[in-house]
This record gives structure tokens, C-alpha cells and sequence, in this order.
């Protein structure tokens, strides 16, 4: 059953509710300041720098065109970029997310993204609930420090806490699309299962940022 | 496997990721939505599919079945014509005609949650929407039409 | 030499080959009237006037020989009979005919007889009719080159004058009365009481005598329909899905098919289809000429199977890479590849030794056709004849070619034309038909729809021309004083023409097109083409030769101006020498209040282009935006001498627009291994709607020659666009596509 519609107004209401979570998403808190909403950490098990090469292994898959090309900012235009692709361009056809972000103001996301993909050349790429991220999780054009405090702070990141957020990376099915992507396109670094562990890895470490 | 197609309940014994353009026009002998490329860059195939927009060269078939599936046909006919169709042919909008089931289902699907679009979201919406001819100037002020239609019905 | 020996030498090419053609056949094969073919179609109680109405007691037909590409020559075309016939719209039916000799072309024999528009000389005109009496001995029934209009306009309104006054003449045998005291009104002949005799009623009267003659056409101020707002008779259809177009043809125990064809246009070195073979629905696999045919019980089925063949395809003939395409090109400019000097005013060699040249070089790609319906053909050949349904614009040479491959006579041959989804000159191949023809002549007595996938449409597709121009240019005391243009391409009309058998004698007119013809007195001006050979094969593609030298040769004037530091609108009109011509260009200006003050971020670019007999002047708006460059507004004015549907040739003018602006654009079509690069509208986009501007139309009526307008708005766009970019950012963009120099919002 095609449940887009549904899912659009799901969306709409959460994206209101992170909207006013939130603090201009798009200029986010200096790299520097702890966020506000950490809970108390316990005791980290595993060494900072150890932390740091995970959050490494984390940041290249946020930072990889499979992954950036739709956590885009406030212009909401989701962007054709990689390896695949030449030089980085506005997604094709004039398309907007809408601050909807699943297209509902204007073409939805889901008119052309299937559950599954037909495997044609140069056809859309398909997965279930395809949608741009919420505006406060944009990644592209953001530092690796930036992604990282964003990536912990629960009013940026759908409210999960790091054991959440590492789930949700490993079973989400939009996310997994990012390692296996079809076409000609360049799959994101490493796999789900990797980047998992890579996230517990992190957080074990305290969930450390790095600098820039 | 079962298709509802404009109201109509068709069995079909297809493979699961036959696209459901092919199984309406080659199986169904539904034409009206058209093969123009295969891979949602032209939108001549769209159809409604519980209500929203969708390209049918895209959907697997296994995807569609237990949904609504309306087509151009299930949309208006010449007797009981969409305020869209009828805003189609006061402009006078189609030349060869080939892309017009599609745009016309587009701008259906997009007037019913957008009824007074601007210019810009006209242009984010039907973007994806390929005519060769050139009819966009007559699609525009076709679409503002049917809003006024549909807006006053 | 002189303009009038170049003229004399053309003629003498060109003139020989009608009179070879006039030898072989003899005045009174011109002379002759081709036989009507729906004398067999009506039964007794049926009547034809004319090879364009058939009326039965059940129903009134119009033929519309002209093939409906999407232009809407089928309303056209009934509207010039129904106009003369009192006939409403929606009181009759429309059918395309069959193929005939008496659908002869008489307007595209003008387009083909190498002399300006505005020459009305004797040489001009004898040249002329001479072409046109080889298109009747030829019997070329042909949809192209803007003609569907010209040569429809006094043929089918005649035609629904002899069918009136033949149905008063058999209502007054019938009924006894004068003849005199008749008129007709709706579709019926009206006696002088008052009754109303549908003509249905009088087919078998009619069928009965002689269609009347000699007689008068009604004045242009009596018109009810003609250059009136009328409805196209397809729109209702088109905007319900109801059309049917040839792809969605269905017979009962169709089989659907698919085929890959050589990407290289060479030979079929082999294939394995072992995998493909075992694909559910797949009943067959075969070689056809140049390729392989994939037979299955369902278009995808097809198209899966067909991609899991494996080819060795042999090499092209033509340069394998894009880069040895313009070399080749470039290699051309010599007196060995030169096809004509089309124009020599003046002393071009002394107005250059005058100093300050502006030298440049202009380039367009290949471009692909790509109307939205793919190819496609539904075939049935049975021994006693064979059947084939698509929309083509040459329908006779379809018999041809399908009765080569079935070896049928050419009357056993039926071809039953069909509504196109677009063609842009895509309809005048042949190699759908072929390979339909070719399939369901190997499954006799079975049904076979062919369609080429979108990829497969690209990779066969007879691109556009490719070409280059190299100018030189003086401008003195603020006037444009010598223009030098050597434009080198290979032949559309010898590639074109060549595939039907046909060798063309002569100079290619369609090589310069656009630029030699210039309507500006120049006064040193000359125009050379260069045929290069052994390039990929090339198709007429909208405003054919128009749309590469009318881009060169309006941008190359713009550059000109410019250096000449005088506006561009002005100086057109200075030197322009045809009163139709200025009319256009004085009319844009006036449309877009050319010389008014812009912001520093906006430019405007005017062109004129004078293509099929129709100058058409462009004026382009665009803005220089942080995203690149956006076209806000295009004004277009042209003049066809006589607007038949207005509401129509403004849709085909915003379209042509469109088409031209878009390509000029976005697209290219380039070769690598022998191959087309471009494979979809991923990578071939034309424009799409955020793309496109306002874009207000005037048509004008001064020229006194009736014309099409299907082609002549095309090639002003790309230089209109060009010369607004330069104004709005002092940047010269000199090749086609423009998005390889400068981006676009």
C-alpha cells in the first residue's frame, strides 16, 4: 500500500516540531561548544584517539555523496554530486524537497523513488520512504566537527540517543540504500554493519569531536 | 496477482518487478499512460496511485497491487471531462499530444494539494514533466486555469 | 565571379536535372492529373469528388494526406476543405488516405529551387515550376520542409468547392430545380423552400455525374473558419488519453517485439542470445539486416531480453571518436570540398585588406531527433499482402521499402498512417519499418509490434548536421561593410536522399540555408559551403540546414555590429533589402521596446532568419543571475503571409521556440567508439518548463505567399540567445551547446 501521503503529513508535523526544537539549523552552534542537551556520559572505555578515528569512519560515509546529497540545507534542493556525476549540480528537473522535505508542496520525492529500483541505467534510484533528512541534520557543506556535535545532540538528530542513532544507521532501509545504490553510482565507504560499529566504537569513547 | 485499475478489478500473472506501465498497456490495453523513457525523465507514464502522482515505469508491479490505480482514463472522460482536462482544452495546450496524459495527471495530482500555486511552484512541479513541442507557456496558464476551476467548484 | 554567374551556373545544376526528368516522362506526364485512390474505397452508393472527399450516406470523410505529426496539419488541412464545403467542425471524419501519387507535394519544390524567397525573377520562377512538375512526376507525397500549409492552402479548398457545387449540382438534378437558387450550410445543400438536404443524403446522386469545374474560391472575407479561433479536431482526444497513436496499436494475436540495430551503423559480426532466449516470454531471436530482432508476448519482456544479448558489432565508417568528427571538418575548408559559393557581393577581398577584422569560428554538435513516442511500426504480412501501421512522412517509400522485404507489388503494400507523437524530421526513416517489415515477414499471418526502446531510439537515431563556420568581417564609419562566411558540413539532403536510392544532382541549398540567403545589403557579403564527407549519416532535423547557418550567420552579423559600434535592431534594418523582412524585424522591436533602458544585469539579443519562405525575427530577454543565466522573455514576429489556425501557429511558434532555444542550450550528441554518448534525456535534456520564457507571438501578413511555420522560428533562437548573453555579459558564446561556456538558472 502506497502510503506516501500519509507518511507526507507524518513528515510535515515533524518537521514543524524539529523546526521549533530548533535553532537556525542551518548556522548550527560553534564547533567548539559542547551541546547543552548532553546528558551526563559515564566513564569512556575506550581511548579518545581511538574515538576520534571511528568518528573518522562515521564522517566519511555522513560526508559521501550517497549520504550529503540529501542531507541538504534550507534551500531544500537535494544535489546530484560524486563520482558519477561531474561537477556538483542541483538534483535535476528543478525538484525541491518543499520544507516538507518529502516534496509534498510541489513533486513528491516518492512520484519517481520507488520501494525498489527498476536496476535501469540512469533511471531513480529507488528505497523505501524516500525523502530528504530534516533540514537541522544537514551534512553537506558542513565540517567533519559540525556533522559530529550534530550527530549527538538529540534535538538535531531526531531526538536518539547514540545507541539509537547507531540502530538506526545500521537498520534503516533508505540508509542502507547508501551502500548499495545501483546504477553506475559510487557506493557510500565501508557498510551498515561497519559503520555501526564504528558509531559504538565512538561513543564508547565518550562520542568525541574533533576540532574542524 | 490482483490490480484495481479505475475502479476495475484485473488478474494479472506477471513477474512482480514488470513495471506497471507495461502491465497496463501491454497487458490491460490500458494506453493511455505512455512509454516516452523508461527511467522518470519524462513523466509521460504517470498515474495516480492511491491519490499521488507516480511514475509507472518505475513502480514494479508488486508495489501497486492492493492500491488504487487511476489513469488518465479514470480521470476524466470526453463526457465527464477534470477541471484539468477541461482547462487543457480551453488552452488548447497538446500538439502531438504524447506527454499530455502525464501532464495532465501531474498538475491533477499536484492542484489537488496545491490549489493556488504561484508560478514558482508550477515550475518545481511540472519540471519533470518532458514535451518535446514546447507547450509549456500553454501548460502554465492551463494549470492556473484549472485551479480557478477547481477552487470555485 | 558575379552573383549573376553564380546564379546561371546553379541553374544550369539544378535545371538539369528536371530536364532529364522532363525527357524521360514527356509533357503530358506533367500535364496529367494522378488517378484519385478512393475511387475503389467508395461503394456505389458512395461518391468522390476529388482524392480528399468521400462521402457515403452514413458519413462525410476528409483525407489529410499530410502526416499529423503533432503540428495539426489533420485539422489544417479538413479545415481548407470543410471551409469551402460549409461543412461545421465535428461534422465530418478525418482519415489520412492512403498512399498516392495524387497527394503530390506541390510547395516542396519551391523550397528545393536554390534561389531566395524574395526572387520573383523569370530564371527564379521557371526554376521552380520545374522542380515542382518533378515532385508531381515523382509523385512525392511528402510531409516536410514546412510545406504541409503551401500546398494545401488552394489545393483543399478547392477541392471542397468542387464537392459543394457538385452536391448542388446533383440536388438540383434531383429535385428539379435551379441550380442558382441553392446554397449550402452545414454539412447540407439547401433548396429554395427552405429544406435542408444533408449530403449524405446525396452521395449516390452525386456519385452519379461529373464533378463540376472551374469553380471560383470564396473571398477571404466570407471565411468562417479559416484565420479564425476553431478547436483542433484531436484535442479533446489528446487531453482524455483516447488518441491513439501508431505505439498503441493492438491486433487480435499480436506479438510484440524489439530490436537491437548496429550502434555503429556497420554489420552484425555476431551474437549470443543463449540467455535471452530462455527469458520468460521470449518466442524468438533473429538476425535482421544490420542487427537482431527479440520476439516475446509483452514490450518488456522484450526490451529485458534484448539487453541480455551480447553484440560484436563491426566498426563504423565514420570516425569512431567526436574529436576525429571535427577534425574532419576542419580539414574541409578547401577549394576540393567546396559545394557551392553561394554569394559574392561586392569585392569581399578588398572590403577584408580594408583592415580591423573580426575573425571568428562558430560550431554546432549532432543533435538527436527524440520525439517523445519512440519508433515504432505494427506489421502483418500475409501472401497476399502486406500491412503496416506507423506514422511516417513519406508514406509511399514506405510501400517501397516494405514490398523490397516482403516481395509484394507496391499495391499489395497497405499502409495505414497514424497520429505521431512528435517527429522534428524523426518520421522520414525507415529503419523502424524495415525491421517491422522484416520480422512479420518471417512470422506470416502473426500480428508483430515493434518499438525501440528510448536507448535504442538514440543509438539509431540520423542526427542533425554537425557543422562550422569561419567569418571575417569589416565594419567602417559605424556600418557593417564586408561579410565573409565559409560554413563546412556534411549534406543532409545527399545522406537523406541517398538511403532512399536517390542521388541528388547538384549543389546541397540546404548547407547554407539561412545564411547565404540573408535579406542584408551587405556590400561586400559572401557565403561559400563545404560538403565534408565520410562523417556519421545525417537527417533532416527541424529547420534542417537553417539551424546551424542561421546561427552562424546571425551571430557572426551581431559580432560584427558590434564592432561597428551600432545597435543591432538598427543596423538590421538598415541594411536589409526586403520590405517582408523589415516588416519582422520592426515588428519585434516594436513588441519588445527594443533601445528602452535595462538593468546592468539584463541583455537583449536580437535575429532574423528567413527559412522555408518565412523571415521570422526573435528578440531574447534574459537576465545575468547568480545562478547563472535565466530567459525571462522572447518576442517572436514572422511572417507567413496568411494565418490559417491562429491559435495553433502560435502554439507551433512558442514550440519552435522552445525547441530551438532548448538544444541551443543543453544538448549535443557526440560519438565515442563509434557510438552515441547520449543515451536518454538524462543526458540529452532539451528544456524543460522552469526553463522556458514568456514568449509572445505576432504573425504577419505582408509577404503575399502562403507559408508553413512549423520550421522558420527555430533557427533565430540560438542566435537571439547568444547575442542577449553577450549583451547582458560582454561574453560571445561561438558553439553550440551554450552550457559548455556559461551556466543557465
Amino acid at each position: 500500500m502506497k502510503s506516501a501521503l500519509l507518511t507526507s503529513i507524518a513528515l510535515l508535523t515533524l518537521s514543524s516540531f524539529a523546526a521549533a526544537q530548533t535553532d537556525s539549523p542551518a548556522s548550527g552552534p560553534p564547533a567548539t561548544e559542547a551541546p547543552a542537551t548532553q546528558t551526563v556520559a559515564p566513564e569512556p572505555s575506550v581511548p579518545v584517539e581511538e574515538g576520534l578515528a571511528a568518528w573518522d569512519t562515521v564522517y566519511a560515509v555522513a560526508s559521501h555523496p550517497r549520504c550529503a546529497n540529501c542531507h541538504v540545507g534550507p534551500d531544500n534542493i537535494p544535489v546530484w554530486s560524486g563520482p558519477s556525476y561531474g561537477a556538483r549540480q542541483p538534483h535535476g528537473m528543478h525538484v525541491s524537497g518543499g520544507e516538507s522535505r518529502i516534496g509534498a508542496e510541489f513533486i513528491q520525492c516518492q512520484t519517481c523513488h520507488m520501494e525498489t529500483q527498476t536496476g535501469e541505467p540512469h533511471a531513480a534510484p529507488g528505497a523505501p520512504e524516500w525523502h530528504l533528512a530534516p533540514v537541522e541534520q544537514q551534512w553537506i557543506d558542513k565540517s567533519s566537527a559540525e556533522i559530529c556535535h550534530q550527530f549527538k545532540d538529540p534535538a538535531r538528530n531526531g531526538g536518539r540517543s547514540l545507541e539509537e542513532m547507531a540502530l538506526h544507521v545500521r537498520d534503516d532501509k533508505l540508509v542502507a540504500w547508501g551502500w548499495k545504490p545501483g546504477g553506475n553510482r559510487e557506493p557510500a565507504p565501508g557498510s551498515a554493519e561497519e559503520t555501526y560499529q564504528a558509531i559504538e566504537t565512538w561513543a564508547a569513547a565518550g562520542a568525541p569531536c574533533p576540532d574542524s | 496477482m490482483e490490480l484495481r485499475v479505475n475502479d476495475t478489478i484485473h488478474q494479472v500473472d506477471v513477474e512482480p518487478d514488470m513495471p506497471l506501465l507495461w502491465v497496463l498497456r501491454d497487458e490491460l490495453g490500458i494506453t493511455g499512460p505512455k512509454y516516452g523513457c523508461g527511467i522518470a525523465q519524462c513523466g509521460a507514464c504517470t498515474v495516480h496511485v492511491d491519490g499521488m502522482a507516480v511514475r509507472a515505469c518505475q513502480m514494479p508491479v508488486s508495489e501497486a497491487a492492493g492500491s488504487d490505480i487511476v489513469t488518465i482514463e479514470g480521470l476524466g472522460t470526453p463526457d465527464s471531462l477534470h477541471a484539468v482536462q477541461e482547462a487543457w482544452i480551453e488552452h488548447q495546450v497538446a500538439q502531438c499530444g504524447y506527454c499530455q496524459s502525464g501532464q495532465i495527471m501531474q498538475a491533477a495530482s499536484f492542484l489537488d494539494l496545491h490549489p493556488e500555486p504561484t508560478d514558482e511552484d508550477i515550475d518545481r512541479a511540472m519540471s519533470a514533466n518532458l514535451c518535446r513541442c514546447g507547450t509549456y507557456p500553454r501548460i502554465r496558464a492551463a494549470i492556473h486555469a484549472a485551479a480557478g476551476k477547481l477552487r470555485s467548484a | 565571379m558575379s552573383r549573376a554567374g553564380t546564379i546561371t551556373r546553379r541553374t544550369l545544376l539544378v535545371g538539369s536535372a528536371v530536364i532529364a526528368g522532363g525527357v524521360a516522362f514527356g509533357v503530358y506526364a506533367v500535364s496529367t492529373p494522378h488517378a484519385n485512390p478512393l475511387e475503389s474505397e467508395v461503394g456505389p452508393d458512395g461518391a468522390t469528388f476529388n482524392p480528399w472527399v468521400k462521402i457515403t450516406p452514413e458519413k462525410i470523410v476528409l483525407i489529410a494526406p499530410h502526416a499529423d505529426l503533432g503540428q495539426g496539419a489533420a485539422g489544417m488541412q479538413s479545415l481548407l476543405i470543410a471551409e469551402e464545403m460549409d461543412l461545421e467542425p465535428g461534422g465530418y471524419e478525418i482519415e489520412f488516405g492512403p498512399p498516392s501519387a495524387a497527394y503530390w507535394n506541390r510547395a516542396q519544390g519551391n523550397e528545393a529551387a536554390p534561389f531566395m524567397s524574395q526572387d520573383d525573377s523569370i530564371v527564379a520562377e521557371g526554376v521552380r515550376g520545374a522542380m515542382t512538375s518533378l515532385f508531381k512526376l515523382l509523385g512525392m507525397q511528402i510531409t516536410g520542409g514546412s510545406s504541409s500549409t503551401p500546398d494545401s492552402f488552394d489545393k483543399l479548398r478547392e477541392a471542397g468547392a468542387i464537392a459543394r457545387e457538385t452536391l448542388k449540382a446533383a440536388a438540383a438534378k434531383k429535385h428539379d430545380v435551379d441550380v442558382a437558387g441553392l446554397k449550402t450550410g452545414k454539412g447540407a445543400v439547401i433548396l429554395p423552400d427552405g429544406t435542408a438536404i444533408p449530403y449524405t443524403d446525396l452521395a449516390a446522386d452525386a456519385a452519379k455525374i461529373a464533378p463540376v469545374t472551374g469553380v471560383a474560391l470564396r473571398d477571404p472575407s466570407k471565411w468562417r473558419l479559416i484565420g479564425k479561433d476553431v478547436r483542433r479536431p484531436d484535442i479533446v482526444a489528446k487531453s482524455t488519453g483516447a488518441l491513439h497513436y501508431g505505439i498503441d496499436m493492438k491486433l487480435d494475436g499480436m506479438v510484440h517485439a524489439t530490436v537491437r540495430l548496429s550502434p555503429r551503423r556497420g554489420a552484425l559480426n555476431g551474437f549470443d542470445a543463449a540467455k535471452a532466449e530462455t527469458m520468460r516470454g521470449v518466442a524468438r531471436v533473429m538476425e535482421i539486416t544490420g542487427g537482431v530482432a527479440v520476439i516475446a508476448d509483452n514490450t518488456w519482456r522484450a526490451f529485458k531480453a534484448a539487453e541480455a544479448i551480447s553484440f560484436d558489432w563491426a566498426p563504423s565508417d565514420y570516425p569512431a571518436e567526436q574529436d576525429g568528427h571535427w577534425d574532419r571538418i576542419a580539414a574541409s575548408f578547401t577549394s576540393g570540398s567546396l559545394d557551392a559559393e553561394w554569394r559574392n557581393d561586392g569585392e569581399v577581398d578588398t572590403g577584408l585588406a580594408e583592415g580591423g577584422v573580426t575573425q571568428v569560428e562558430y560550431r554546432a554538435p549532432y543533435l538527436a531527433h527524440q520525439p517523445l513516442e519512440p519508433l515504432n511500426a505494427v506489421a502483418l504480412v500475409t501472401d497476399e499482402k502486406a500491412e503496416i501501421w506507423a506514422g511516417h512522412q513519406i508514406p509511399r517509400y514506405v510501400q517501397e521499402k516494405v514490398a523490397a522485404i516482403t516481395g509484394h507489388e507496391k499495391d499489395q503494400v497497405i499502409f495505414h498512417n497514424q497520429y505521431a507523437g512528435g517527429s522534428f524530421g524523426h518520421r522520414l526513416e525507415f529503419h523502424n519499418i524495415t525491421a517491422a517489415a522484416e520480422i512479420a515477414n518471417a512470422m506470416r499471418g502473426t500480428p508483430v509490434k515493434l518499438t525501440l526502446s528510448r536507448e535504442e531510439d538514440f543509438a539509431t537515431d540520423y542526427p542533425r548536421q554537425i557543422a562550422v563556420a569561419r567569418g571575417q568581417g569589416v565594419a567602417r564609419d559605424g556600418q557593417v561593410r564586408t561579410l565573409a562566411l565559409d560554413i563546412a558540413s556534411p549534406s543532409v539532403v545527399r545522406s537523406q536522399m541517398g538511403r532512399l536510392g536517390v542521388s541528388v544532382p547538384g549543389s546541397d541549398s540546404q548547407l547554407p540555408a539561412g545564411a547565404w540567403n540573408a535579406p542584408y545589403a551587405v556590400p561586400n557579403f559572401r557565403v561559400r559551403a563545404y560538403a565534408v564527407e565520410g562523417l556519421a549519416p545525417t537527417s533532416s532535423w527541424r529547420s534542417v540546414g537553417a539551424s546551424t547557418a542561421g546561427f552562424f550567420i546571425e551571430s557572426f552579423v551581431d559580432e560584427v555590429i558590434a564592432a561597428a559600434g551600432a545597435d543591432p535592431l538598427e543596423e538590421r534594418l538598415r541594411l536589409c533589402n526586403w520590405d517582408v523582412a523589415r516588416g519582422v524585424l520592426e515588428a519585434v522591436g516594436e513588441m519588445s521596446n527594443w533601445g528602452e533602458e535595462l538593468p546592468v544585469n539584463k541583455g537583449r539579443g536580437i535575429a532574423m532568419v528567413e527559412s522555408f519562405g518565412v523571415p521570422t525575427a526573435e528578440v531574447v530577454e534574459v537576465t545575468n543571475t547568480d545562478q547563472g543565466i535565466r530567459i525571462d522573455k522572447v518576442w517572436v514576429a514572422a511572417d507567413v503571409g496568411r494565418v490559417i489556425d491562429p491559435v495553433n501557429i502560435e502554439n507551433q511558434v512558442q514550440g519552435a521556440v522552445v525547441w530551438g532555444l532548448g538544444h541551443a542550450m543543453n544538448c549535443e550528441l557526440t560519438y565515442s567508439d563509434g557510438m552515441a554518448q547520449q543515451s536518454n534525456f538524462h543526458d540529452f535534456e532539451g528544456m524543460r518548463l522552469y526553463q522556458c520564457p514568456e514568449i509572445e507571438v505576432r504573425m504577419l501578413e505582408n509577404s503575399g505567399r502562403v507559408k508553413g511555420v512549423g520550421e522558420p522560428p527555430v533557427p533565430p533562437a540560438a542566435p537571439a540567445l547568444a547575442n542577449a548573453i553577450f549583451a547582458a555579459t560582454g561574453q560571445r558564446i561561438r558553439e553550440m551547446p551554450f552550457n559548455k561556456h556559461i551556466d543557465f538558472v
